[in-house]
């Protein structure tokens, strides 16, 4: 199994197929990794896409049952997490991709279009996550509770504290919308747009659909879409259009 | 704006833009008309499309308000119209081509589908009429009341009788989609991007069991046509589908 190495970092990642890359982000907050892909998601993109695109996941540093490890950077959350993105891309030689993010993706995907500008061609936001205002502190307490103790388990040179301030920084620091950019910044961004919503505590259709409304190139698939494995499957079709439709001419 | 003459048929139709060709069917049931883009239309269709697209409109024959004519085909109302469809393509030397339907353009469509496979690359069908169970004879009734009568007065050798024929064998005791049963849709691979409504005529069912039976279908957001933004997003899905599907 591939890593890529920067520093005390190192990103376990896995490709798939052959074509234009389609970066993929897996769903499941702060334990986001390969493995969830195919077991806990509504569709495993590496099965669905890797016949037409060259596709990349990776595991999240210091996610619990992925194997990237690294510095818990409680000053930069957000941006540590994009920082391995692109590092990433530029350890696999690749210029341009599209990128497919799930849950935790979604603020992850619009903080690597932030960071690397012209780099993203097109984007899908699959279940987004994003802040809700009757929820304030739903992903500090969720995380604070499941993910900072499993971490703390396995590392010893993590506390219980720098787990604390780092969930402070990432999810209270700046509570709002999609917590890595502004509105500001999605009503700008001209890249394709792809969302597909989903409403539970942790992905908040409002947010979904604001996207969807600010983006200039934005699109949105049906709704609900997880609810049965034929509208996944319609859903599903809808994002392989997207991206067809969306990679640059050979 | 030209004509296609075939025999004592006689279709008026559009061709605008350039580009892979779209049939583009309107909606507005037995009035189908190419002024449908300005009047009831959630989109003008030929506007938005034909800076990418050659965009072909037909006004249905026979349609009171549009300038298409011919005779009423009793016995095959639906294929009579097919006929129509790909005798224009043929006269514009058209052989494969997208097709965009609303409303009576979905059962259209899957006639199309049925009778020239290999010609239709992809298709759109936007708020398709269908059977609603609880209205089965809606359509029958609604055109006998409103089209049979207009058409008669503009046509003396049309009679109400004719009329009521060619409806009867139009709309009643038909299901699903009027044309084709729900195992040709099963067995349809041709890309299909649904985009439903849900008033009398249009039946939200309907389409949505279309979507899901096709195995290459798509559907977009749901409702679409109730703002202009969603009407946006409902459009830009669409073009992705187009792009994604129209040949190399």
């Amino acid at each position: 199994m591939p890593f890529y190495e920067k520093g005390a970092v190192r990103i376990h990642y896995e490709e798939a197929g052959s074509g234009f890359p389609l970066f993929i982000i897996p769903g499941g907050g702060l334990n986001a990794s390969i493995a969830k892909l195919g077991d806990s998601h509504p569709f495993n993109p590496m099965v669905e896409f890797s016949s037409d695109f060259r596709c990349i996941a990776f595991d999240l540093r210091n996610a619990n049952g992925g194997q990237s490890t690294g510095p818990l950077e409680v000053d930069r959350p957000w941006e540590a997490h994009a920082e391995d993105m692109i590092g990433l891309l530029d350890h696999l030689r690749i210029d341009r991709c599209m990128v497919m993010g799930f849950c935790i993706g979604n603020p992850l995907l619009w903080n690597l279009i932030k960071h690397a500008p012209g780099r993203v061609v097109a984007a899908v936001s699959a279940q987004p996550s994003g802040f809700r205002a009757d929820l304030p502190d739903h992903f500090y307490k969720t995380n604070t509770a499941k993910w900072g103790p499993a971490l703390c388990a396995n590392r010893p040179d993590i506390t219980a504290d720098m787990v604390d301030r780092y969930l402070k920084r990432m999810y209270l620091a700046n509570p709002d919308f999609v917590f890595s950019v502004s509105r500001d910044f999605v009503r700008n961004c001209q890249i394709p747009l792809l969302v597909m919503p989903d409403d539970t505590d942790s992905h908040v259709y409002t947010v979904a659909m604001e996207m969807v409304h600010l983006a200039p190139n934005a699109q949105v698939s049906l709704f609900p879409w997880k609810d049965t494995r034929e509208n996944t499957r319609l859903a599903v079709r809808h994002a392989r259009t997207f991206l067809k439709a969306n990679r640059p001419a050979a | 704006m030209p004509f296609f003459e075939r025999g004592s048929t006689r279709i008026h139709y559009e061709d605008v833009g350039s580009g892979h060709p779209m049939l583009i069917i309107p909606g507005g049931g037995l009035n189908s008309k190419i002024g449908f883009y300005t009047s009831t239309a959630p989109f003008h269709a030929s506007n938005e499309f034909k800076s990418g697209y050659r965009c072909i409109t037909p006004d249905l024959r026979n349609a009171p308000e549009g300038q298409s004519s011919g005779p009423l085909e009793v016995d095959r109302p639906w294929d009579s119209h097919t006929d129509d469809q790909l005798a224009l393509m043929d006269h514009l030397g058209i052989d494969r081509f997208l097709v965009m339907g609303f409303c009576i353009g979905g059962p259209f469509i899957w006639n199309l589908l049925k009778r020239a496979p290999d010609r239709i690359i992809a298709a759109v069908i936007s708020q398709p009429s269908g059977v609603r169970p609880e209205a089965p004879r809606m359509s029958y009734d609604n055109n006998l009341k409103g089209w049979g009568p207009q058409i008669c007065a503009m046509r003396p050798e049309l009679t109400m009788e004719m009329v009521e024929q060619f409806l009867r064998n139009m709309y009643l005791d038909k299901d699903f989609v009027y044309t084709v049963p729900r195992d040709f849709v099963r067995g349809c691979q041709t890309p299909v991007l649904v985009m439903p409504d849900d008033v009398p005529a249009h039946p939200y069912v309907v389409a949505m069991e279309s979507a899901r039976l096709a195995p290459n279908a798509e559907v977009c957001l749901y409702p679409w046509k109730d703002t202009k933004e969603n009407i946006q997003l409902a459009l830009r899905h669409v073009r992705t589908f187009l792009k994604a599907n129209q040949p190399a």
